[in-house]
């Protein structure tokens, strides 16, 4: 079978569908803190992403921003986690209680750092994901590769002003899915995204989301 | 027409800017010199093609936008002597918050990187903190209540 795409050489149909389903697989794995605060059945990295790319789309359109390419850095943006793992700021030398129950409750608050300490683990996660990102789409075609990885690096810099935008959905996502679950479990509220997000928006629109979000989820007192 | 917006930028961050407009300008020159890959005879447009028609349009969005910001960019300066004691842009603040003890840098948006400690001006935190001083408590309550005590602010 001759389809003029593959005689042209654009990519190894092969090597299309390992692609395909090495990051399938990022369907099956749940987003780290979903697992600490004990979800049963937990968002995967997938979901994450799949969500944001419809939030950067559709809120995307009110802002000057190129949408194409924001939504193409949402959906890559966690694509080196399929083998670098997912990590939270918890993660970074914070110590777990030893009863998983208590987990939760270290959701309460912001985890805090000095400014090297974050220097620090910015740059070690960093130089771990660029690895794991290279690996995977090692096998691309060489401007394919070059382009997610350009948007990867765009994202993590903030150079752009897709990127900014995208870096602050994701902080929307996750703390949308926090309130969710909160409400869901009618546990604990999770204040932690919310404040970890008041230091991190700063775009008029994704202010005003983000009290919406606040609206419709949180109880008023 | 709406007002264009202003930058503030630090002498680094201005820095990075203008060697990533020369870079671009370059790659621009060297993108429009005849390096556009051919589009074969096919109904299908060549995908290389197509990518550096993208990247090209995104390369031209992005000088524009340098532009725009080099054209209207505020330097954030080194504050005077009694200003030093308030925050300001450029400032390194240390902070207790819940009792745990957290060091941030104002920058304006487009350095801001929270990852790396750098919160924007904009925030709702980091506008919050502006013209306050050591001993200081700010509270951000919508709708979690968030005390953040101002312990030191410096400048580099």
């Amino acid at each position: 079978m001759k389809n003029p795409v593959f005689k042209r050489g654009f990519m190894i149909m092969t090597k299309i569908v390992k692609f395909f389903h090495e990051i399938g697989k990022l369907k099956d794995m749940p987003r780290r803190g979903w697992v600490l605060i004990g979800e049963k059945n937990p968002a995967s990295i997938m979901d994450h992403s799949y969500r944001m790319a419809m939030m950067t789309w559709i809120l995307g359109n009110k802002k000057r921003i190129n949408t194409n390419r924001a939504i193409k850095i949402a959906l890559i943006h966690d694509l080196c986690e399929l083998y670098a793992g997912d990590t939270t700021p918890y993660d970074n030398g914070f110590k777990l209680p030893k009863d998983k129950k208590e987990w939760p409750k270290i959701f309460d608050c912001w985890p805090r750092f000095s400014r090297q300490e974050k220097i620090n683990n910015f740059t070690r996660k960093h130089k771990k994901e660029q690895a794991a990102l290279t690996k995977l789409t090692s096998q691309l075609e060489p401007f394919l590769k070059k382009e997610i990885m350009e948007l990867w690096k765009d994202y993590e810099k903030g150079t752009s002003k897709e990127a900014r935008f995208v870096r602050q959905i994701n902080r929307l996502e996750t703390l949308f899915q926090a309130f969710e679950y909160s409400k869901q479990s009618k546990k604990r509220p999770y204040h932690s995204w919310w404040v970890g997000a008041e230091e991190h928006i700063d775009d008029p629109l994704l202010k005003e989301f983000m009290h919406e979000i606040a609206k419709k989820f949180y109880p008023k007192k | 027409m709406s007002e264009q917006k202003k930058y503030f930028l630090t002498e680094q961050g201005l820095k990075e800017l203008k060697k990533e407009y020369q870079i671009l300008k370059e790659l621009r020159n060297a993108k429009t010199k005849g390096e556009a890959p051919n589009v074969l005879e096919s109904e299908d447009l060549n995908p290389e093609y197509l990518s550096f028609q993208e990247d090209l349009e995104f390369l031209e969005t992005r000088l524009t936008e340098l532009e725009n910001i080099l054209e209207s960019f505020s330097l954030i300066k080194k504050p005077s002597k009694t200003d030093a004691k308030k925050v300001g842009l450029g400032a390194i603040v240390t902070v207790q918050v819940n009792g745990d003890k957290d060091e941030f840098t104002l920058v304006g948006t487009l350095e801001a990187n929270p990852a790396l400690g750098k919160i924007s001006d904009e925030s709702p935190v980091g506008n919050a903190l502006l013209g306050h001083k050591v001993g200081d408590e700010i509270t951000i309550s919508s709708p979690v209540k968030t005390i953040y005590k101002i312990k030191k602010i410096r400048y580099s």
